[in-house]
């Protein structure tokens, strides 16, 4: 049976070499159709085959719906993700990534302050890319690197109307970054994206800001659907032989896709009965709403379910 | 599923409804773009859409299924999502081919009926799928459970326009 479609797959449309070790990747739909929608400062992962999978904040805007553009920067000490994007991804290349998530969540009428280390601008490109499309200038963007700045292209217009403030830190000193924020206090968004030591200035700086007025730029994971609630169990699958734990971050159905099962999925919400398995330990936590009571003794609709136990054994 | 076309039951059916939008995507989570007019091809489905037999490139692809030819969607669910849930669904969201209106759906199931040209055979009801909620943001699963639409098989193909009738045979 061929395998389920889970990613949305691109083809890489343009590759450039940008300078200071970064290059920028721009990922079509092969007709170029629209692709899946986000939000500004949004990230995605990008699927590089053989489990390795990296996440890039993209730097176009919501408005420009017909590609995605990442900018990576060669990480030599890193794990394999940017040099693998550097040395072999081409143009024409084919490749699957998630679908967006996360952004900024920008403040329409106060000012929305940015500060960024590097790379780090990504997700405000973006941000600053959208605003600029509706005609606003609600933001000022401070922006250090280690020499010549990347991606500078994108932004030239905030940057000629002076609403960009760039650090060269390998010719000039580091911003006093709680002086940035002091004179906003009272109202506007805060956001960072950079290394760790630019995070925890910012977070020091912003400590006494309200949570919602302030954004520190994380990967987030993707969204559990059936979240769980219940403590880790274990998971023994009869059939197969197969043991593993289920966390309530992974879920019993994540759990049993990273064994490699195939359980057919259809509604994925415990509607259509399509993923019913026998079990033979439990209790099962049941919360489908299709199996009869009867049904349930011997039966569990895996894509909502759980244990209500230490053990569950599913026939599989 | 022979009997039934043949053999329709006997109550008489009298409902005419019309097509308001018309939406086809290429491949899975892309967004659903709208058209004037779709091409529908008997035993195959619609011309350039995810789930066109022998371009299989959908969601479900996987799971093949003679009735997904062609997918159907009541434009009076918009009202009652908005009404019930106070949810704003657009028709492009819903993922389904054909938005109709004064089409009973939930009563077409083994039924033959004509849409525009085309004569189709409703298969069964269509089911939410959960992944609409990550590609929406809008939680809509539960509002659309049994009111998700229609999964059809088409048995004459041709051309349907917006606009066009749609009629039982
Ligand atoms: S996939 Fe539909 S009930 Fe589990």
């Amino acid at each position: 049976m061929a395998k389920a479609v889970k990613t949305v797959s691109t083809v890489v449309s343009k590759v450039e070499d940008l300078g200071n070790d970064t290059k920028r990747f721009t990922l079509v739909d092969q007709d170029d159709w629209e692709l899946p929608p986000f939000r500004p400062g949004a990230h995605i992962d990008v699927h590089l085959g053989q489990g390795l999978v990296r996440t890039y904040s993209l730097c176009n805007e919501p408005d420009d719906d017909r590609r995605y553009v990442i900018a990576v920067k060669r990480e030599r000490e890193g794990r394999g993700g940017s040099n693998f994007l550097h040395d072999r991804v081409e143009v024409g290349q084919p490749i699957s990534v998630s679908l967006p998530r996360g952004g900024i969540a920008l403040d329409q009428e106060g000012t929305n302050i940015f500060l960024a280390g590097g790379i780090g601008v990504t997700p405000f490109i973006s941000a600053i890319r959208h605003l600029e499309r509706r005609g606003r200038s609600n933001y000022v963007l401070h922006w250090t690197s280690r020499g010549r700045p990347v991606l500078t292209d994108m932004i030239a217009p905030a940057i000629e109307a002076g609403r960009v403030r760039l650090y060269d830190t390998n010719a000039q000193a580091k911003p006093v970054i709680a002086a940035i924020f002091e004179e906003f206090a009272g109202s506007g968004l805060a956001a960072c994206c950079g290394p760790a030591a630019m995070l925890k200035t910012f977070g020091d700086a912003v400590s006494a800001w309200p949570d919602e007025r302030k954004h520190i730029e994380m990967f987030t994971p993707p969204k559990v659907i059936a979240r769980s609630d219940v403590p880790p169990y274990e998971l023994y699958l009869s059939a197969s032989n197969k043991l593993a734990t289920v966390t309530p971050d992974v879920g019993l159905l994540g759990t049993l896709d990273a064994l490699g099962v195939d359980v057919p999925v259809s509604c994925g919400g415990g509607i259509c009965g399509a993923c019913r398995t026998r079990w033979t330990e439990g209790p099962p936590i049941h919360r489908d709403r299709v199996l009869s009571p009867a049904e349930r003794q011997n039966e569990l609709i895996v894509c909502v379910g759980d244990c209500a136990g230490q053990r569950l054994v599913l026939d599989l | 599923m022979d009997a039934i076309a043949i053999d329709q039951p006997e109550v008489t059916m009298s409902w005419q409804g019309v097509v308001r939008f018309l939406h086809k995507t290429p491949r899975a989570f892309l967004p659903m773009r709208s058209f004037p007019s779709l091409e529908l091809v008997a035993g195959r489905g619609i011309e350039g859409d995810r789930y066109f037999v022998g371009h299989e490139a959908g969601f479900y692809s996987h799971k093949p299924e003679e009735g997904r030819q062609v997918t159907l969607f009541e434009m009076e669910t918009f009202e009652a999502l908005q009404r019930d849930h106070k949810i704003e669904l657009l028709p492009e969201e819903h993922r389904r081919n054909v938005t109709v209106e004064g089409v009973p759906l939930n009563h077409l199931v083994g039924r033959r009926f004509r849409l525009g040209e085309a004569i189709v055979e409703a298969t069964r009801l269509s089911t939410p799928c959960r992944h609409i909620e990550e590609i929406l943001g809008k939680s809509v699963f539960d509002p659309l459970i049994n009111r998700s639409g229609l999964n059809c098989k088409i048995i004459a193909g041709g051309t349907l326009r917006v606009g066009d009738a749609v009629r039982p045979i």
